[in-house]
């Protein structure tokens, strides 16, 4: 594996999401390769500010307590 | 599952619910409609769920779904031209090259720089070809489960995930670059 190869999959490498073969290649790779080793490091640490940053809003409590009302009356489907 | 447990395990996912709205429709009043829709569907077709799968993925299905054939008309927005160079934007390159930097560790101090509206900014101004695939995966959704949503292969959830990080990235260097932060500071204009 070059280092376009491991470029092209680091985000799936990052996301957990190549199969055992795939992920052992690039692993390989990682370790011989400071560049892409640095990358990577960029790259995970930019995704977890943006899943930290894009999950850190709340709902406004008002929705929360209309919608709280509605699913404790609400008459559930009648079942069998 | 019991219904009250149906209930209280659905009202846990309204933070996650409502963000996500917010940004796909990019209007808190849109964002709590669509919610509010969302929750009356489950609860209509709460039947058609099956204990003891995923809840929060089978909400989601049901907001995109929603927002797919309610929202996405009237909050459609004109595509803007960077998207023509996002594919090739890499932001670890970008703040290599910069030079005359005052930093020792640009990117460190890049990402410590990034503020929470900035990358909420960012969210909301993804094109909407990409923004519902990036959200669903900020919200922690897999490959499989945003394409079964999206209603798409996983290889263009793949591709729509890998264009719209580049975008992002490429927004928050810009908007690193209005706010001046030190290390970049020095680099001389920005180029076109």
């Amino acid at each position: 594996m070059d280092c376009d190869d491991c470029l092209e999959k680091l985000y799936a490498f990052l996301d957990q999401e190549l199969g055992s073969n795939e992920r052992k290649q690039v692993a390989s790779h990682l370790e011989g390769c400071t560049d892409c080793g640095d990358n990577l490091a960029f790259e995970e640490r930019f995704l977890k500010v943006i899943r930290d940053c894009g999950t850190s809003d709340v709902a406004p409590a008002e929705l929360r307590r209309r919608i709280a009302e509605r699913l404790r009356t609400e008459v559930p489907p009648t079942t069998a | 599952m019991a219904e009250d447990a149906f209930e209280s395990e659905a009202l846990s996912y309204i933070d996650a619910l409502y963000r996500t709205a917010l940004r796909m429709t990019r209007s808190e009043a849109d964002a709590e409609d669509l919610v509010q829709e969302t929750y009356i569907r489950a609860l209509r077709f709460r039947e058609q769920f099956t204990p003891g799968t995923n809840l929060k993925a089978w909400l989601f299905r049901i907001l995109t779904n929603t927002f797919i054939n309610a929202y996405r008309k009237r909050s459609r927005q004109p595509q803007t031209a960077e998207l023509d160079d996002v594919d090739e934007f890499s932001l670890y390159r970008r703040m290599s090259q910069e030079t005359g930097s005052n930093s020792s560790d640009p990117e460190k101090e890049f990402l410590d720089g990034i503020v929470s509206s900035e990358v909420k900014e960012a969210l909301a101004a993804l094109p909407e070809k990409f923004r519902t695939t990036v959200l669903l995966d900020v919200e922690g959704f897999s490959y499989k489960e945003i394409a079964e949503m999206v209603g798409v292969p996983i290889g263009t959830v793949m591709s729509r995930l890998h264009r719209g990080r580049k975008f992002l990235q490429q927004r928050l260097f810009d908007l690193a670059r209005e706010r001046g932060i030190a290390a970049l500071r020095t680099s001389g204009p920005r180029p076109d």
